[in-house]
């Protein structure tokens, strides 16, 4: 009995023992190697959706395929966008019509060229309605785009003709200069003609995957990692200095930070508890990212019809406070609605030039409150329920600092609900939230992009407000081919939005990262996606 | 016997399509769609889109076009991985998650019948009250914790194993340990308990009294009854530990099929919803099919075919 109870134990304790120890080897074989072979490795947090251009519209699509492909233009260093696939432009003399000169030596990845005929194809597809691409709007600034993508035109009638094998025209609905920008996006990447058409999943495998930028889709374990190589077929080879980059594929935020601890990531995002720490020991980095943290009132909802009751809700919220004590995440607090880093035709920025629109004042909360109370004939307030959507911390901590805040500054007792996201979305789409939680995060690098949100009936505005003049100065930004004319109409409106309260903002978004001493050149785009061109590793 | 296994066939049928219609019409009545993200959704895209996964049509339309293409064994495509297919998805993580399940599965049972047998054998003796111990904290740990603490401990400070992702065998210790916790510590308390009430049988004194060796006693008549309850449950555990786990999946970064349980709801990916539950009940169902078949091989008085006999 007691010999065989023995064995047992021992059993059991060498299976959990050599759970522990067999393979010993020390991890981190790929650090190791990216010291002879430069390559940088990466976490995209998740499989891609599609690396099918008009598809896969999300930034873990659009990092890796930023790197596989590029447009007519690349955003630089200085996000501005330079000359990439086209070598050079013209633009006629009302600001509407580019034609665009591809590179002779533009090449696909298999060798072929890329032609203008490719993006001819490419962004008709992108528009076609049966290509069902959630980015089709994008396409809108191009004359003939929507109606096809509503039904009510044709691909012939979009303006976006190859000229021949190698000049590209396109004709807008209006002078946007900011065009230039939007083209970077992947949205408007070539497609290879004759491989999609023969292959219709040609952007799910890496050896039928076909693409013209600086790296080459060499391996694609789903949902487990893919590797690049430099693409040698690519123009500008010679600027990339990478051997290759691998993307592995990690969901969790504390798995991500220990694997870049031991070595197997090169760079790696923050897991929320730690983020205080590492930025008191210098190691997080920060850079900006075009977007806005900020808070919703349905103005179909008492007590929020009235202005100054909306007003004196946002004058009591303390931005600073947030960032500094609540999301510690050294977010830049937001005191308009347009995020840092667009500039205007003299070099200015358009969130300094704007100055701050709203500010903290408890004073001026209370005696807006009073007033607009008064006007309603209200003796007390009416109930106020602030809704936030589950599945991120932050969403809970920042509405309980402002439930604080109300109370503290205007002694007001606002309750808090959540709500699933998918919910939570749904319900603020049709209205039925009073104040709610919201964010955006700019789909290209222009003003304009925040403020056309909040146009009467616009699918972003989710407030039930509209402006007359609100919605003339958008429409007269949209149209003007003046610059400087149309910063002004948009500083207008920027004004009328942050007055008229329908929303506050809180901060603007940015992107905290750790990486490794050895590597450089990553660039991080405010709008945009990561870019691995100029990526070294000493 | 044929005919049994034949009724059991049509059962598991009906089973399957009851659980079928039920999650389809559960799942369209929870608010929210897949295409409602936060960002910019302009009313023609999501027309287009709804238009293209047929989101569009009378659910009844979109029921019967389901079930004609779940005939031909199609669970139709993913709505957020756009460009790949349910059956994709499926046929790419469930053999990776039934990897992992398996040792972690393999593992659990082994020890955990041992650790039962022995905490029964040492009945409130020291080892028993380790075993039952570690029991306790197998069950009450969450796996999440297990699994960070062991990331942490073993790959980051130790550095003798890697810390995540699925490449070789190295990478799958700890999250076969991680998962195997809780099954282990289960199995190993309903082990103790059944064979606590198995040695008190009056069979088993007449075993000893026959002069039987303690192991023979132990392993050929214990033990054989001991395990019925053990079965039983092994059904449920097995469908589950096969299919992945959402927080091991996530926290290991390990490319199984786990996550879309969790994720395609989040998501209302709705074909996933469906894929994800048809595959995983088809699954239970058959195992407690072989469960039932199970007892009448473990103990012979189990007749499959009573009812028909009375």
């Amino acid at each position: 009995m007691k010999k065989w109870s023995v064995m047992l134990v021992a059993f059991v304790m060498i299976a959990m023992v050599a759970g522990c120890t067999t393979g010993a080897n020390p991890p981190g074989k790929e650090g190791d190697k990216s010291g002879k072979e430069k390559i940088v490795s990466l976490n995209n947090g998740n499989e891609p959706t599609s690396l099918d251009p008009p598809i896969g519209f999300d930034a873990i699509s659009y990092n890796p395929l930023n790197n596989l492909m590029e447009g007519l233009t690349r955003l630089g260093k200085n996000n501005e966008p330079e000359a990439a696939t086209a070598e050079k432009w013209e633009v006629s003399s009302d600001g509407k019509t580019y034609t665009f000169k591809i590179r002779e030596d533009a090449k696909w990845s298999d060798g072929k060229p890329v032609t203008a005929q490719d993006f001819e194809y490419a962004w008709k597809r992108v528009a076609d309605p049966k290509t069902a691409s959630p980015a089709a709007f994008l396409s809108y600034f191009i004359q003939g785009a929507e109606e096809f993508n509503t039904g009510k035109g044709s691909a012939q009638d979009m303006k976006v003709k190859a000229k021949d094998d190698k000049t590209l025209e396109v004709t807008l609905n209006s002078p946007q200069k900011y065009f230039l920008s939007v083209i970077s996006n992947p949205v408007f990447f070539p497609v290879p003609k004759e491989t999609v058409e023969k292959n219709k999943d040609w952007a799910k495998e890496a050896n039928t995957f076909v693409g013209n930028g600086p790296f080459k889709l060499a391996e694609w374990k789903h949902k487990d990692q893919m590797k690049m190589v430099k693409n040698n077929n690519y123009w500008d080879a010679k600027s990339v200095k990478l051997d290759g980059v691998v993307w592995k594929m990690i969901g969790d935020s504390n798995t991500e930070y220990q694997m870049f601890q031991t070595g197997e990531l090169s760079t790696s995002g923050i897991p929320a508890d730690l983020s205080e720490k590492l930025f008191k020991e210098g190691k997080a980095k920060v850079e900006d990212q075009s977007g806005t943290y900020f808070f919703r009132f349905n103005v179909k909802m008492k007590p929020f019809q009235n202005k100054n009751i909306r007003k004196a809700f946002s004058l009591a919220v303390n931005q600073e406070d947030i960032v500094n004590y609540v999301t510690k995440n050294k977010e830049k607090p937001a005191h308009g609605f347009v995020a840092y880093g667009f500039n205007d035709p003299a070099g200015g920025d358009f969130r300094e030039i704007g100055s701050d629109l709203i500010k903290p004042d408890k004073e001026k909360a209370k005696e807006l409150l009073q007033k607009g109370m008064k006007e309603e004939g209200y003796d007390r307030l009416p109930p106020v329920t602030l809704t936030y959507s589950t599945g991120d911390d932050t969403h809970k901590k920042i509405a309980e600092a402002l439930q604080e805040m109300f109370k503290e500054n205007l002694g007001v007792n606002v309750k808090l609900a959540s709500l699933e996201a998918n919910v939570f979305s749904t319900d603020q789409k049709a209205l039925k939230l009073q104040f709610s939680r919201s964010s955006f995060l700019a789909d290209y690098a222009d003003p304009i992009n925040f403020l056309e949100s909040f146009v009467t009936d616009s699918p972003m505005n989710r407030t039930g407000w509209g402006n007359k003049e609100y919605d003339k100065l958008i429409a007269s930004a949209k149209k003007e081919g003046d610059e400087k004319k149309r910063f002004e109409d948009m500083h207008k409106a920027e004004k009328i939005l942050i007055d008229e309260a329908p929303i506050f903002p809180l901060y603007f978004y940015n992107q905290v990262y750790l990486q490794n001493e050895n590597v450089t050149g990553i660039v991080r785009h405010p709008v945009g996606y990561l870019e691995l061109k100029w990526a070294d590793v000493k | 016997m044929l005919k049994y296994i034949g009724k059991r066939f049509i059962s598991m049928m009906i089973t399957i399509w009851v659980i079928v219609t039920l999650t389809f019409f559960l799942m369209h009545a929870i608010p929210g769609s897949p295409f409602n993200q936060e960002r910019n959704t302009n009313d023609t895209v999501r027309k287009n889109l709804e238009a293209h996964y047929h989101l569009d049509e009378n659910l009844f339309v979109q029921y019967g076009i389901y079930l004609k293409s779940l005939l031909q064994f199609d669970f139709g495509p993913s709505i957020k991985q756009s460009s790949t297919s349910v059956n994709e998805l499926l046929s790419r993580g469930f053999p990776i998650s039934f990897e992992l399940g398996s040792v972690a599965l393999l593992f659990s049972i082994v020890s955990g019948i041992a650790l039962g047998i022995f905490a029964a054998l040492r009945h409130n003796g020291v080892i028993d009250y380790g075993a039952m111990t570690l029991a306790v904290i197998g069950i009450s740990v969450p796996n999440f914790i297990m699994a960070t603490l062991l990331i942490q401990v073993v790959a980051v400070d130790l550095k003798l194993l890697p810390v995540a992702t699925w490449a070789s065998y190295k990478h799958m210790i700890l999250p076969a340990l991680a998962l195997s916790m809780s099954p282990l510590a289960i199995i190993a308390r309903l082990t103790r308990s059944s064979m606590l009430e198995v040695l008190t049988q009056d069979y088993i004194r007449t075993a000893r009294a026959k002069g039987l060796s303690p192991f023979k006693i132990v392993v050929k008549h214990a033990l054989r009854n001991a395990l019925l309850p053990v079965i039983t449950i092994l059904g449920t555990l097995v469908a589950a530990v096969l299919t992945g786990s959402f927080v091991i999946e996530k926290i290991f970064a390990i490319p199984g099929m786990g996550q879309y349980f969790v994720s395609s709801i989040n998501d209302r990916d709705y074909p996933v919803i469906m894929g994800t539950t048809v595959f995983y009940s088809t699954l239970l169902i058959f195992l407690l099919f072989l469960v039932d078949i199970a007892y009448g091989i473990i103990d012979p008085r189990i007749k499959l075919h009573k009812k028909e006999g009375e």
